[in-house]
């Protein structure tokens, strides 16, 4: 009887014994196979870097050239023809405008990722968030350069270094998150219909004029407005606060950036599990358009 | 060992409303069941669904109705034409690219890539974008990449079509030589004898459904005589 109640209880260690290693082996494969997702989709960002360096004459100086062109012209306008009476307008002008490049290139060129990639979709069941993280670590790879370079632009406009730039990491990181939800939003909108491409590129000029690119939200009479605008639009709240950390030593709203950064997660997590779920279904619908 | 069971599988394709009713229906109510090691060939008239059926064996399109099965330990590969290419990438780095969609890490992948070029014959042009090279280099390119990545299940569809005459005898030896008993392989193929060639079974579909299932010779002659 006694002998037959501690076998009872071994069999019973045994079983959770085997439980526990069968659930490690399960956690170590989920791992390795993230690992591996992961170093895809740094090979597809590398690879894609190299192939547009190798098709300009410039190379690699296209990273930095683009957005300085964009910024130069941006200034000349406002600052030269409209007068604008912001102070200091061209440093306030790149932070914002070059910060927002960021955003808007790389959610257009990752709204395409999915439903351009058809030749590899039809030819193999791969995971289709591939295709716009792919594309949105190949623009955070160049915007590394951009923001490396409006760093030594700010210092060589006499405003040292302080320990406040240390914000800068927080709010890269959140756009980064904010980058990648939208990426995702925008890339299964193409795959349901090509329409929305054009639309999107349109969306990306709306959200230029109010997020404040090129005017100060601060200035706008109404505070309940700014706050508001602030709220709604992610964008807005982030370039305001890149200004207030590199050029006006001031600390941003951190409760904001938590719970933007929560909220992203969760939509993120949410458009992958849609990615996923619908990965066969985006596969038909990208192969028959 | 089993590797594919396919059990009533259906597959219809969106069509303009005026035909069919919106719906064109590929096959309906397919069976089919290929073991290990198998070498299968699919024949039919075009658009029967030779290619739809092997992406749906590759796990890319879900079928309609009836399920899929595959077996959870082969890898499988599906290899067809001008597809599946980055022009702006050299040959190379597709392959590489390739090889670690297969799942091979890095390192692996890396020391793949002389044998791959070796075999594809491409000389300097391995290192240059696919953009320049004709669409037999291309097949090339996805056969070696295809053939010496060790998959368990490789769907060539319509592959060997292409290349030159040397390339291609070249290409049905190394199917011969590289493709040991355990490779299970499922070819479309119009040309009957590279089927002769390669594969012991033929399924020969025909509107929708498996009209003959059996011997290289008996279902080829059948279907000669039947076109």
């Amino acid at each position: 009887m006694h002998a037959g109640f501690s076998s009872v209880i071994a069999s019973h260690e045994m079983r959770r014994f085997g439980l526990s290693i069968a659930l490690t082996l399960v956690i170590f494969e989920l791992i390795l196979s993230l690992l591996h997702y992961f170093s895809l989709v740094d090979t597809m960002a590398r690879l894609s870097l190299r192939a547009e360096a190798r098709r300009f004459y410039l190379s690699y100086f296209w990273w930095v050239l683009e957005p300085l062109l964009y910024v130069a012209v941006f200034w000349f306008v406002f600052e030269y023809l409209l007068g604008t009476r912001t102070p200091d307008f061209l440093m306030f002008l790149a932070v914002g405008k070059l910060a927002f490049i960021w955003f808007s290139k790389t959610v257009n060129y990752a709204a395409n990722s999915v439903a351009e990639n058809a030749g590899l979709i039809g030819r193999m069941d791969i995971p289709k968030t591939l295709f716009p993280l792919a594309v949105i670590l190949e623009c955070s790879y160049r915007q590394v350069a951009v923001f490396a370079l409006l760093m030594a632009v700010i210092l060589l406009d006499g405003r040292p270094p302080t320990m406040n730039w240390l914000w800068l990491l927080p709010l890269a990181a959140l756009q980064l998150l904010l980058i990648i939800a939208c990426g995702f939003f925008a890339s299964i909108l193409v795959v349901v219909s090509r329409d929305f491409a054009p639309l999107i590129n349109l969306g990306m000029v709306f959200l230029m004029f109010v997020s404040g690119v090129f005017w100060d939200l601060n200035e706008l009479p109404n505070t309940d407005a700014v706050n508001l605008l602030m709220t709604i639009n992610p964008l807005a709240f982030l370039l305001n606060s890149y200004r207030q950390v590199l050029l006006w030593q001031q600390t941003p709203d951190f409760l904001l950036m938590s719970v933007l950064a929560a909220a992203t997660i969760v939509a993120i997590a949410f458009l992958t599990w849609l990615m996923n779920r619908f990965s066969k279904q985006i596969a038909r619908r990208v192969m028959s358009q | 060992m089993l590797a594919i069971e396919l059990k009533d599988v259906a597959m219809q394709f969106a069509v303009a409303k005026s035909h069919e009713g919106g719906e064109h229906s590929v096959f309906a109510g397919l069976n089919l069941q290929i073991h290990q090691g198998e070498k299968v060939g699919l024949v039919g008239r075009n658009g029967v669904g030779k290619s739809t059926l092997l992406r749906i064996i590759a796990g890319i399109y879900p079928p309609h109705a009836g399920s899929i099965w595959r077996n959870p330990s082969l890898s499988i590969a599906l290899l067809s034409l001008g597809l599946g290419f980055k022009n702006d990438l050299t040959g190379r780095e597709n392959a590489y690219l390739a090889a670690m969609l297969q799942g091979l890490g890095r390192r692996a992948a890396q020391s793949r890539l002389d044998e791959i070029g070796d075999f594809t014959e491409l000389g300097d042009y391995y290192d240059e974008p696919v953009r320049s090279y004709s669409s037999g280099m291309r097949a090339r390119l996805g056969f070696a990449t295809g053939l010496l990545l060790d998959t368990d299940i490789l769907l060539l569809d319509e592959i060997l079509a292409v290349g030159d005459q040397v390339f291609r005898s070249k290409t049905s030896k190394a199917l011969k030589e590289k493709v040991s008993s355990e490779r299970t392989i499922i070819m479309v193929h119009h040309a009957q004898p590279a089927i002769r060639e390669t594969c012991s079974r033929v399924v020969w579909l025909h509107d929708g459904h498996v009209r003959m299932d059996g011997d290289v010779n008996d279902v080829l002659s059948a279907y000669a005589a039947d076109s």
